[in-house]
């Protein structure tokens, strides 16, 4: 690719000690380039603007460095370091006589990949992996809207995931705004975009951000689109107009549990029929609330707090089928049939802890907010994790992750030591004292 | 377990080709170009084909000379496309190849549902045959009406008038637009606009990319992407080099 920055050559900044070495292009899109760059030894990333993004939008120096003082809201966002303007020696190296300027940024880690990827089918993804990603994604919307700022244009190209672990990185950043002030000209992107913007009817904004991550939640716990139902099959060519009908003038959610007229299509929209009801209600509702009295009423749309709470929840309900071996989500105390082979499903073992009972299936964890009132909902360092025998994988244990040793107490009474690191059998276990509190097991 | 094996449903995109291959095109290498251009510009469009879980990207040519053929007739895969070398020699039968494209784009052969296609003439010249009806009938296909057309004039000769015709109604105001015909005086240009048409229009027209409030042109069905910059190069634009 020939871009605008000289690939192989170094390049000075201002309030930059040493030169930029730009090694080459990452990629390009819409508004700039990317390149790998080596700073002092340090490979990072930057970002470069096309002449024309600059032109249209005047108020992108002030946002960038606004945000960067601010600094990152949470580890999930690639956000950016540090503005770079060329020094009068570096210019005549870009090439176009209207500089411009661009921002650093970390570079993205090997294993990530676009969301797009997960959307298209192409992923190998575990369902407990997609809900983990789903709850990073709203938390760090939550971390992001605490700061006072908005996103404004939420996408599935905006995100990357790793797939073995759930994490995510939110990336362009550059449009990232106080909320409720009216500088910058993006206004999202359309089928993400909340029809009130789409219409034109208001600016992209925190409430404006709540559609749109209901929007990529849904893309990405469905592999769907909450409005392609029937409605779209009677569009022939899928262009601008037709899109602002479907997600905007006549928008309705596929399963609107009032207005059955946009349901999926049994062929076309297959996907949708198969990953719905694999989602517990309360996750479900949200969405029917996010995409009902939500869709033209702002206030009403879910806030980032309760997705957080509602995947959390749902990843603690875990189970796994025993005739199919397939991860599904059922309320413990009512489990109903498998999403997936329609075989009952057992009421399940669960854990009692001071603040929430985890279903013991293989791989949920156990995490501080389980134990501590004030701790904030959050998916890293797990105190203990259920897993299964590395022999005999129908046997179930419970792994002390912590670094403090553990007493548990068996069902005859025996009492039992587990060390960091160690794991025990669920069958035999009554419960186990950890330094944060209890674990108590109840069996169905 | 894995995620259910299910993925969001996709409809066609057509991107055709309409190359000259008139016997000028033999000069200065422009025939070479083209198709080294298009050559280079599909692991770019893959990569956007890849990325569009929406859109089915597939690809088809039709050349015209003494008379216009399929180059490449069956819509294919752009992941799968093999580009054979055009090549150059007779006259600029370019009302037949819209008459041609006009036959492929009634339904059917098209599909019941579709992204709009997306058409790119590419002319060093005039046409030789009768344009005017070739267009109309074109024309009057609805998936011509809705289609992303895009021309590309190869060096000073090409008629500007034939292809903004094709494009449709000038924009207002001057300047470089991807609604005039966008001019290439040599290979890197050529290359640089085939590469945008084949990837950040083939986006435009397949998933829609961010929106800003100065494109929020709501006459138009697709609204396009900036064309790629004017590069500087070192020996380029920089005045005379003796004198």
């Amino acid at each position: 690719m020939s871009g605008l920055l000289p690939e192989g050559a170094s390049l000075r900044f201002t309030g930059l000690d040493q030169p930029l070495r730009i090694h080459r292009a990452l990629g390009g899109g819409t508004q700039g380039e990317v390149y790998a760059v080596d700073c002092g030894g340090e490979p990072l990333a930057l970002k470069w603007y096309l002449p024309a993004c600059l032109e249209r939008d005047a108020q992108l120096p002030r946002r960038l460095r606004q945000s960067i003082a601010l600094g990152a809201p949470s580890a999930d966002f690639l956000w950016p370091l540090a503005l770079l303007e060329p020094t009068a020696e570096s210019r005549p190296l870009i090439r176009h006589p209207r500089a411009g300027f661009g921002y650093l940024m970390a570079l993205r880690p090997p294993g990530y990949v676009g969301a797009h990827r997960h959307a298209g089918g192409e992923l190998e993804i575990s369902l407990q992996n997609v809900l983990r990603a789903s709850f990073r994604l709203a938390d760090g919307f939550h971390q992001l809207h605490l700061k006072g700022l908005c996103y404004k244009d939420i996408s599935l190209g905006n995100l990357f995931l790793e797939p073995g672990s759930g994490r995510v990185l939110i990336c362009d950043n550059d449009n990232v705004d106080i909320d409720g002030q009216g500088g910058g000209s993006v206004l999202g992107t359309p089928g993400f975009m909340a029809p009130e913007v789409l219409l034109g009817q208001a600016k992209p904004s925190a409430s404006s951000d709540l559609f749109s991550l209901a929007v990529l939640i849904f893309r990405l716990l469905t592999r769907h689109d909450p409005f392609r139902g029937r409605r779209e099959l009677a569009i022939r060519c899928l262009d601008e107009p037709a899109r602002r009908r479907l997600y905007g003038e006549e928008a309705l959610f596929i399963f609107d549990p009032t207005d059955a007229g946009n349901r999926p299509d049994p062929t076309e929209h297959a996907a949708a029929l198969v990953t719905w009801p694999i989602y517990p209600r309360p996750l479900q509702q949200l969405f029917e609330q996010c995409f009902g009295p939500g869709l033209h009423q702002p206030q009403q749309r879910p806030l980032t707090g309760q997705w957080t709470q509602a995947l959390s929840r749902c990843l603690d309900q875990r189970q796994i089928c025993p005739q199919c071996g397939q991860e599904t989500f059922p309320d413990p105390a009512a489990p109903g049939p498998c999403w997936h082979c329609g075989a009952p499903l057992p009421r399940p073992l669960q854990l009692q802890l001071p603040q929430g009972r985890i279903s013991a299936a293989a791989g949920n964890e156990l995490l501080p907010h389980h134990w501590d009132p004030l701790a904030p909902l959050a998916l890293e360092h797990p105190l203990a994790r259920l897993v299964s025998h590395p022999d005999n994988p129908g046997v179930l244990g419970l792994q002390n992750l912590s670094a403090e040793p553990w007493q548990g107490q068996l069902t005859n009474g025996q009492t039992i030591a587990l060390d960091p690191g160690k794991t025990c059998n669920l069958a035999a276990l009554q419960q186990l004292h950890s330094g944060a509190g209890p674990i108590t097991v109840l069996r169905p | 377990m894995p995620f259910p094996n299910v993925r969001l449903s996709n409809r066609p995109l057509h991107f055709i080709y309409l190359c000259d291959c008139s016997g000028s095109m033999a000069a200065q290498g422009k025939m070479q170009a083209l198709n080294q251009a298009i050559r280079q510009s599909l692991p770019g469009m893959a990569e956007v084909a890849r990325e569009n879980p929406e859109a089915r990207v597939l690809v088809r040519a039709l050349r015209f000379a003494d008379r216009a053929d399929w180059h490449v007739q069956e819509p294919t895969p752009v992941q799968q496309l093999q580009w054979r070398d055009l090549e150059a020699g007779g006259i600029t039968a370019m009302g037949e190849a819209l008459e041609r494209l006009a036959g492929v784009l009634q339904s059917p052969p098209m599909e019941e549902r579709a992204l709009p296609p997306v058409l790119v003439l590419i002319s060093d010249g005039q046409p030789t045959d009768d344009f005017e009806t070739g267009l109309a009938t074109l024309m009057r296909q609805p998936w011509a009406q809705k289609a992303v057309r895009l021309a590309i004039a190869l060096g000073h000769d090409a008629d500007l008038e034939v292809l903004q015709q094709f494009i449709g109604p000038e924009p207002p105001g001057g300047g470089r637009s991807p609604r005039r015909p966008l001019q290439a005086s040599n290979a890197t240009s050529l290359a640089r606009y085939i590469q945008w048409a084949s990837t950040a229009v083939v986006g435009a027209a397949s998933m829609p990319a961010s929106r800003v409030q100065e494109q929020g042109d709501s006459n138009v069905n697709i609204p396009l992407p900036d064309l790629p910059p004017t590069l500087l190069d070192p020996t380029d634009d920089v005045g005379p080099l003796v004198w």
